[in-house]
């Protein structure tokens, strides 16, 4: 087992699901015991919690009675209410939370991957290639028209697919990570020069619609859309389930990971499809989210203080669905009427969270 | 690093090249009659020069216009733009000398332009319709883009190859300019100066203005910026004349509107991924919807410009509105406001027909006459909003900029 724990002292915290984690890697070693399996429950309530709170909080004030009366099926005193219930705040909590944990788990597999702690699902250019497949339907035919917002999910999908294929193609020619993560590095700086020149020639209102897209959003999925979404995004999960073992693997270095009798080519294009799969559905449906992917996994590994993959992905897809809901819950601003981009709202509640485990991590 | 960094350069560049405003287009030309433009002295240049002379027997003061200012001398007038930009606090003085005369001492610091022009460019389209009413279309060596440009007499003029276009796509040729070396630059700022184009246009040495129009907030201060332009021609009395019509007949239709009590709900715009950019409740936009006697749902928001709103504190506060206006301009039909998003057929507005958009008079390059004639014609976008609410008021009114989306 390629199993990680870090060395801790007893210590006391004001966060109180740290200490108690803490304590927990301290009481074993053994990783799937059941104090483990506590440590998930625990983070499922607080998503439930996390879940509900984001149904009742919102730019329009809603009694919590009224929330609950309408998710039970009741009728509120305001009709207007009901519609934002199940119709925008619904949807856009479902999508924060399927977003979170794909992009949080398409970062975690792009990681191990690449044994790189800057690796996200922007790295492979597959944010990149969807964007550029956006921008080609934003700022040239426009997001009405006939297949009106499809035609951007469309497009984006498949500028996502593109840049998957071209990265497994050379995944499957060249021997290191390391030129892999390169030529990922440079197909996003070449879309991105192709957007561009699109931008160049574009009027102000595309300008701006495309610049919306890339601030990233939650509300643009409707219901309509959500079953594509889920479906995809839950094939990208179950898969990632099943590729712990390779992964925790791929932790001991490639030479080594080889000598074990892994296939490092087919674990490779497995996992670039996998994680492909997830960011690139979530970009097309909410626009280039970049850093959940980067900071959900560190945050796991801090937390659960292991490496093991078999624990890091139900956690890092916990947490990404939980950090998704509250940063979309904070960039709504509840009680006012104004909203922020959500790409802003996440980073700057994120990095330092992020920052401050890692010296936290880093003193012991 | 390296991803952090590309992201946030890349977003700079968004940031810039959407500030920057110039509207864009594929493809340049440049017309035989930009190098042979002549240098030769204006008809209107005086030739015996008395000091005691008023040269300016027309003078004109802005009335609704708040963003600039006007003093008269013998031969020389001294032009304040105050409000260049949104928030801005420096100003701008413009020398106008009457061609002929000496240029009088203590105004270092402002530009000095020559008067009347003869040749005269654009950097937005929102400036043409000045010319036109002035009868100075003669004048225009061209301007930063075709793409937008709505007016056919302009439009037959760049089909004949008569005009210039100054700018590929966001960027302006200053060289182009050089070789044109017009009388003036009519131009805007934004206050970004990495955005602008002003400040290089002035090192050059060209004769540029900033124009604060679209910084006024009311539909008749925006209008009366082409009294502005009027300065530059030395066109004052038919300015005044052009204008006093335009102001008499937005002002009768408030008149007509002012009273009414029982008053349409009415809202604006569109989501953008999930935000909604709504007129602020003192901007421009909202004073015409108050002007043309609808209810503005955001009519008691302070603020001047556009407010990024959410969309379902929108659809709380709209759903029940009376009328829908200046949708999305992709959207022909019905059908295609409900591909976008089909919760927008859960709006009042939307389930009883009531949606009109400006859009009625584009063309197929992408340039709409709402934002070109509609800069001068606050009196017809006024009669088009009240037929729009109270069709009973105007019934001879057709509708000019305004369409009602089609089933």
């Amino acid at each position: 087992m390629a199993n990680k724990i870090y060395p801790l002292k007893p210590r006391s915290t004001k966060a109180p699901i740290i200490s108690y984690i803490n304590k927990l890697s301290l009481q074993k070693l053994k990783p799937l015991s059941t104090n483990y399996l506590t440590g998930l429950t625990l983070l499922s309530i607080t998503l439930l919690i996390t879940f509900l709170a984001s149904l009742a909080l919102g730019s329009v004030a809603i009694p919590l009675t009224e929330v609950l009366n309408i998710l039970l099926g009741g009728t509120a005193t305001k009709p207007a209410w009901q519609e934002i219930i199940l119709n925008f705040r619904l949807p856009r909590s479902l999508t924060a939370m399927t977003a979170g944990s794909a992009l949080a788990i398409s970062g975690l597999q792009l990681q191990a991957l690449f044994r790189n702690p800057l690796a996200g699902p922007s790295v492979l250019g597959i944010n990149a290639g969807a964007s550029l497949g956006a921008a080609l339907i934003v700022l040239t035919v426009g997001s009405g028209g006939l297949w009106g917002q499809l035609n951007v999910v469309g497009a984006a999908s498949l500028g996502a697919a593109i840049a998957m294929l071209l990265v497994l193609l050379i995944a499957r020619q060249v021997r290191s990570s390391l030129a892999l993560l390169i030529f990922g590095l440079m197909l996003g700086y070449v879309t991105t020069a192709l957007v561009t020149i699109l931008l160049h020639f574009s009027r102000l209102e595309q300008t701006l619609a495309y610049l919306n897209w890339t601030f990233g959003s939650f509300s643009g999925v409707t219901w309509q859309q959500m079953p594509i979404l889920l479906s995809v995004v839950s094939i990208g999960l179950l898969t990632s389930q099943l590729t712990c073992k390779p992964l925790n693997l791929l932790l001991l270095g490639e030479q080594q990971a080889i000598s074990l009798g892994l296939s490092i080519t087919a674990v490779r294009c497995y996992l670039i499809v996998s994680a492909s799969l997830l960011a690139g559905s979530i970009t097309a449906f909410c626009g280039p989210i970049a850093f959940l992917g980067v900071a959900v996994p560190h945050l796991g590994r801090s937390l659960f203080r292991t490496q093991d993959h078999r624990i890091l992905v139900p956690v890092v897809a916990l947490l990404g669905a939980m950090l998704a809901l509250v940063a979309n819950s904070i960039a709504q601003v509840p009680g006012s009427q104004t909203i922020l981009p959500l790409n802003a709202v996440m980073a700057l509640l994120g990095a330092p969270v992020i920052i401050w485990l890692m010296l936290k991590r880093s003193n012991h | 690093m390296i991803l952090s960094f590309k992201d946030f350069s890349f977003i700079q560049g968004l940031k810039a090249a959407l500030l920057t405003g110039l509207f864009a287009t594929a493809g340049c030309r440049i017309s035989p009659s930009a190098t042979d433009f002549s240098t030769a002295e204006s008809s209107d240049c005086i030739t015996d020069y008395a000091p005691n002379t008023d040269y300016f027997p027309n003078k004109i003061q802005p009335q609704y216009a708040a963003g600039f200012s006007v003093d008269y001398h013998n031969h020389y007038k001294v032009v304040t733009v105050t409000q260049p930009w949104q928030g801005a606090n420096e100003s701008f003085k413009y020398l106008l000398v009457q061609c002929g005369t000496p240029i009088p001492e203590g105004f270092e610091d402002a530009q000095v332009i020559q008067v009347p022009v003869d040749t005269v460019v654009t950097l937005s389209t929102t400036y043409l319709p000045h010319l036109d009413r002035l009868d100075q279309v003669d004048a225009l060596l061209g301007m930063d883009n075709f793409s937008f440009v709505y007016s056919p007499n302009i439009r037959t003029k760049i089909e004949q190859g008569k005009l210039i276009e100054f700018s590929s796509g966001r960027t302006l040729d200053i060289e182009r300019l050089l070789i044109s070396s017009p009388d003036l630059i009519m131009a805007y700022g934004t206050g970004d100066p990495d955005a602008d184009s002003y400040g290089r246009l002035i090192q050059a040495g060209l004769p540029v203005v900033l124009l604060g129009d679209y910084v006024e907030n009311s539909p008749l201060g925006r209008a009366e910026w082409l009294t502005f332009t009027a300065l530059f021609f030395n066109q004052e009395a038919m300015a005044q004349q052009v204008f006093t019509e335009i102001s008499t007949e937005y002002e009768s239709l408030v008149e007509l509107t002012d009273t009414l009590s029982d008053r349409p709900t009415v809202f604006s715009g569109f989501s953008y991924e999930g935000t909604w950019y709504m007129p602020g409740g003192k901007s421009y936009a909202a004073q015409l919807l108050q002007d043309a006697g609808s209810a503005y749902l955001w009519a008691n928001n302070d603020s001047t410009v556009t407010i990024p709103l959410d969309f379902e504190s929108v659809f709380d506060q709209a759903a029940t509105a009376d009328v829908w206006i200046n949708v999305s301009q992709d959207w022909l039909n019905y059908g295609d406001a409900i591909a976008t998003d089909p919760r927008y057929g859960e709006f009042a507005a939307f389930k009883q027909d009531k949606i009109f958009n400006n859009n009625a008079r584009m063309n197929d390059t992408g340039g709409n006459d709402y934002w070109e004639s509609g800069a001068v014609n606050p009196h017809l976008i006024l009669a088009d909003l009240v037929k729009i609410f109270y069709p009973e008021l105007l019934p001879e009114h057709e509708l000019i900029y305004y369409q009602q989306l089609e089933p």
